[in-house]
């Protein structure tokens, strides 16, 4: 697929800022949507080959714009609605839910 | 596939998955030989970067025999051989590369023809 994931040889993005003791993870939920991807892996419904398709198919705009697990993230959510684990319906819902929880939270 | 109980996955996670093979298949190019890659735009999943397609390298060693990705991301479990394939800077890139530029891609044997 010629998307923008295929980066070598493009010019204008920039140095690689290399990150002094850089973590694993810069974010609580980049090691949950890490910890979900392995552990759907091992479900074996898809193969790593398919899951770098999943991520590839990202919006090539959306792609630049996001970050690496933001990209781990699309294509787990890709897959798992594609084989029928969930819906959009169901991930859209359940993430109007946390976020009336986050605000019910910070009102008390 | 087996199932991955919740007592086996910290030694799952220690060794990790390999998309090497123990299949042996014949090797259709040697060390030194030079290929020409493929110029193919599939629009789902290939392994080859725009930037070398069509272009000329020469085979740097043979990495042996591996999962084929392209295949399997329709999920399609092929045994192909994947060599190392070293490109110069003029090759890749004209007049803005350089000649002591080296690039090494490892290419799987069905994108190569001897060139």
């Amino acid at each position: 697929m010629n998307g923008a994931h295929d980066l070598g040889g493009m010019h204008g993005f920039g140095p690689i800022n290399r990150e002094p003791d850089e973590p694993v993870f810069h974010a609580e939920w980049e090691r949950r949507a890490f910890a979900i991807t392995l552990a759907m892996g091992a479900h074996g419904a898809w193969n790593l080959d398919m899951s770098r398709y999943a991520r590839e198919r990202m919006e090539p705009g959306e792609y630049l714009r996001t970050s690496y697990y933001e990209h781990w993230l699309f294509g787990l959510q890709l897959l798992l609605t594609e084989k029928g684990f969930l819906s959009e319906a169901e991930i859209e819902q359940r993430m109007r839910d946390i976020a009336d929880e986050t605000n019910a939270g910070s009102e008390s | 596939m087996p199932v991955l109980k919740a007592e086996n996955v910290a030694a799952a996670l220690r060794e990790g998955s390999t998309a090497r093979l123990a299949q042996d298949l014949p090797a259709r190019f040697v060390c030194g030989q030079r290929v020409r890659v493929a110029n193919i735009n599939p629009q789902d999943h290939t392994r080859i970067p725009r930037y070398v397609r069509g272009h000329v390298g020469v085979v740097d060693s043979d990495q042996g025999v591996f999962i084929f990705p392209d295949a399997h991301a329709r999920g399609e479990k092929v045994a192909q051989r994947l060599y190392s394939v070293r490109f110069t800077g003029t090759e890749l890139w004209g007049p803005q590369g350089k000649a002591d530029t080296a690039v090494y891609v490892d290419l799987f044997e069905s994108y190569l023809a001897p060139q």
